[in-house]
């Protein structure tokens, strides 16, 4: 049998290999040729953690925030940066004359998402219910308040019973997301307290209602037209949050429009990829997250104070800021925020090992004959400031003749170390986030004894910085407030306790449509409901 | 007869070795010095507060009684809840197993359509250019990184030329889900934009997770064929004046195949693992993004999950291969 085909045609044999191939190919291009360009009513933003949980009493982190910020509310809520609270479940507060009872006055026109109206009762079921779980931001209000000491006034008055006085209690009580008791304690399955109907149902108040959610990808709200607090002329109907575990495949669907907004803090050469991008435009905000080297304050050498001002005096803060970071950070003296109040005018420690020789000479003329150990540097793995961090001072140290070793681990190793004065590293870069506006978030949890070990993870302990930061929690006049935060600060200063670096900026990028996105350290711009597309 | 047989005696095999694999992995990530009480707690807790959740989760007890108990639930289908989200673990793991069982078909079908005839290509044409250029091509398949190549196909094809998706299973929240497999799903509720969809989304981590599986058949085909050509039956045939093609394609690629398909077990295998990078280079919600998150997070459980479905589907799937060997083999029945 012979087989012939005219040039350029195709036998039968070529035809069965190449169609099914052909055809696959011609239902697929379409979609190829199909830009997906995306909803105007839709805001689509890309995250590198999981919405794995929508519970908003379980989980506490920044970085699952959009989930309580856009579904639910809290009785003040905090805008704007510098941060400042206003109110929004409540619309004003009392302080009884031992300052142990705090009346919250609530508003009276707030539905849930079902229609039902939001009462007193509820906000005393979503405070024992964070209680009772113990987790996220109920672990806050533990040492504070104990369960059955908040109870409903009437309808829309509810009293919080502390255990004893707290300045902080108004900066934390917008961390009391509401929920609608009736309907999620129609949902309790063995006294769980609701939990596996919020894992995945929504029982709020907020901006938002739940429309799709699918733990593995994300969730997508649409607009609560009901709510409290109104609508502008311009919003976003519907909100998307994905999961998108890979930087670079975020970065890529921002520039592809395929996204709306990514979360804020890239490193330096991302942000510049960004900014040189078409159409994508990079929001910057001096944010509250300082980044620090936690030092062990309670172990040889580091308990020598000679010692840790040599140790400050060698690290290259210029060449990290500007040469590692680029310059997208802002200098840091202290722990305490530079654009918060409470914060001492001190200059901040400078690289300089002249002087660092100096006070490890005066170390070694205390401790005769007495061979410094090796260092060792705990950084956090997939977080590459923190590995640069510990290199630089490996490189400032090993000049003053001291040997440093560095181990990465990643953050849930690191930090059960770091809460164990026997397993904490010597030092260890990393940031502290603003969980609330106060100085408390950063010097008196990272220094204050009643924080020890497992926020104030340094083994620093000193009877006048504790009495100052112990005064501030109970004290009210604001002024003098912002005097005993900066005496502390200044002696944690003084002390070289630390090394404090810098604070972090917050590089917002959106698509340039996106308008009117109001950060806020505390929510790191994720709060939805303010923004629009133009 | 002989042939189920051989399938219970393998069965009988399944119960010790995923207990093996269970208890390797079990103390392996009890090693990792993390305590999964203070993660659960958060950064806030107290030590009193996460004192109270130790005991409460039991891991106040020694290891072989949290073993014990592990066991003992696992048993009942219950592998626990993750630590960091509270959710069942095994909820999780099986609303994630469709998304990374088609994507590793997928990739299988790539790696047996490119692999196997570029193999037998090469054996034919052997040390010729083609041959060669071949032989380059799977070492460099081999040598290729994956999340490299994932992210290098995502700038050209996605980022430069806009032809496909950068990432995701499909663009916006999938066909109605009736088994998890979207592409079955499609099929099932006659979306066919849904269908193109789903099939445009997947050539790019199917090919990224093929490329190296590809490079392996190709290796072994050709071996296989080689080893074959030259036997007394394929002389006989080419004595006989069948044509070539059918003496290769039909007579040889038989005969050939039989070390290959023991590698397709051992791929796949390797592929459903290996799906962990590309899964989270495209953000594809599988397994893969389950166990780096879970990795990240220390989520000791939800790894130990994930571990054993991996290894469940790697035995289930040696096993399979054991099978189809009997029918391309019967002589392994005796």
């Amino acid at each position: 049998m012979t087989n012939t085909k005219k040039p350029g045609t195709l036998n039968r044999r070529e035809m069965l290999a190449i169609g099914p191939l052909a055809g696959l190919g011609a239902f697929v291009v379409p979609s190829i040729l199909r830009a997906d360009t995306g909803s105007t009513g839709r805001y689509v933003h890309a995250n590198n953690s999981a919405y794995d949980t929508l519970d908003p009493h379980t989980v506490g982190d920044v970085a699952r925030v959009a989930t309580r910020l856009n579904f639910y509310d809290g009785l003040y809520r905090w805008v704007d940066n510098p941060p400042r609270q206003i109110p929004w479940l409540a619309t004003s507060h009392d302080v009884s004359e031992d300052r142990l009872t705090w009346t919250f006055h609530l508003r009276d026109d707030v539905m849930f998402h079902d229609g039902t109206p939001m009462t007193a009762n509820d906000v005393v079921y979503s405070v024992e219910r964070m209680l009772e779980l113990g987790l996220g931001a109920g672990a806050l209000f533990l040492p504070m308040i104990d369960p059955g000491n908040t109870v409903a006034v009437d309808d829309h008055t509810v009293a919080f019973t502390l255990k004893e006085p707290s300045a902080i209690f108004a900066s934390l009580v917008g961390d009391i997301y509401v929920v609608n008791s009736a309907l999620v304690q129609e949902n309790e399955v063995d006294g769980d307290w609701g939990q596996a109907f919020l894992i995945e149902n929504i029982a709020g108040t907020g901006s938002y209602t739940l429309s799709r959610y699918d733990p593995a990808r994300g969730f997508i709200g649409e607009r609560f037209a009901d709510h409290f607090a109104g609508w502008g002329d311009k919003y976003f109907d519907e909100i998307e949050f994905r999961t998108v575990l890979e930087t670079n495949t975020r970065l890529q669907g921002l520039m592809r429009g395929d996204y709306h907004g990514l979360d804020g803090y890239l490193a330096p050469d991302q942000i510049q990829r960004l900014r040189e991008a078409d159409g994508v435009t990079v929001n910057e905000e001096e944010s509250m997250r300082v980044f620090h080297l936690a030092m062990h304050n309670g172990r040889a050498p580091l308990n020598d104070l000679n010692f840790r001002l040599a140790m400050v005096h060698a690290f290259d803060y210029d060449g990290y800021i500007n040469q590692i970071m680029q310059g997208t950070v802002a200098r840091n003296p202290t722990i305490v925020p530079g654009n918060l109040w409470g914060v001492p005018d001190v200059p901040g420690y400078t690289y300089d090992l002249e002087k660092a020789r100096e006070y490890l000479d005066a170390y070694r003329a205390e401790h005769p004959g007495e061979e410094i150990r090796t260092l060792k540097i705990g950084t956090l793995a997939g977080f590459s400031e923190t590995e640069q961090a510990a290199a630089l001072m490996q490189n400032g140290l090993a000049q003053l003749g001291i040997n440093v070793e560095i181990e990465s681990s990643p953050w849930p190793v690191i930090s059960t170390a770091m809460q164990n004065p026997e397993t904490m590293p010597d030092m260890v870069p990393y940031w502290k986030s603003t969980y609330y506006a106060d100085p408390n978030n950063w010097i008196g949890e990272l220094y204050g004894s009643r924080y020890a070990p497992t926020r104030n993870v340094s083994s620093y302990h000193s009877e006048y910085v504790d009495e100052r930061l112990e005064q501030a929690l109970i004290e009210t006049d604001q002024a003098e407030r912002e005097r005993l935060y900066q005496e502390a600060t200044q002696r944690v200063y003084e002390d070289a306790a630390g090394i404090w670096i810098y604070n972090t900026k917050w590089f917002g990028p959106y698509a340039s449509s996106v308008k009117n996105i109001r950060f806020c350290p505390v929510g790191n711009g994720q709060d939805m409901r303010w923004a629009y597309a133009e | 007869m002989r042939r189920l047989e051989l399938v219970l005696s393998r069965l009988v095999w399944f119960i010790p070795t995923l207990f093996g694999l269970v208890f390797l992995v079990f103390f392996i990530s009890n090693v990792i010095p993390t305590d999964p009480a203070r993660i659960v707690a958060g950064e806030n807790a107290t030590e009193a507060q996460v004192q109270a959740l130790r005991a409460e989760m039991g891991l106040d007890q020694p290891l072989h009684v949290q073993f014990g108990r592990y066991i003992g639930d696992l048993a009942t289908g219950d592998m626990g809840r993750s630590l960091y989200t509270r959710r069942a673990i095994s909820d999780d793991l099986m609303h994630r197993l469709p998304a990374t069982l088609e994507l590793t078909f997928a990739a299988m079908i790539i790696a047996i359509g490119l692999g196997v005839p570029a193999g037998v290509i090469s054996a034919v044409r052997r040390n010729s250019l083609t041959d060669q250029v071949l032989r380059v091509l799977s070492v460099s398949g081999l040598a290729v990184a994956s999340f490299w190549l994932a992210m290098e196909l995502q700038m050209f094809f996605s980022t430069r030329l806009g032809w496909m998706p950068l990432n995701g299973r499909v663009s916006g929240w999938g066909p109605d889900e009736i088994t998890g497999f979207y592409v079955i799903d499609s099929i099932l509720s006659g979306d066919w934009e849904s269908l193109r969809d789903t099939l445009h989304h997947m050539i790019l981590p199917a090919f990224t997770l093929a490329l190296p599986a590809a490079a392996t058949l190709v290796r072994f085909t050709r071996a296989g064929v080689l080893e074959v050509i030259n036997s007394n039956y394929v002389t006989y045939e080419r004595a006989m004046g069948f044509p070539t093609p059918l003496i290769i394609w039909k007579y040889v690629l038989r005969n050939a195949l039989i070390s290959t398909v023991t590698q397709i077990g051992l791929i796949f295998g390797a592929l459903f693992a290996g799906a962990v990078v590309v899964e989270a280079v495209f953000d594809w919600p599988g397994l893969g993004t389950y166990a780096v998150q879970s990795i990240l997070q220390s989520d000791t459980k939800a790894i130990l999950g994930f571990s054993i479905i991996v290894g469940i589907v790697f035995i289930g799937v040696n096993l399979l291969v054991d099978i189809i060997h009997t029918f391309i083999d019967p002589r392994t029945l005796k």
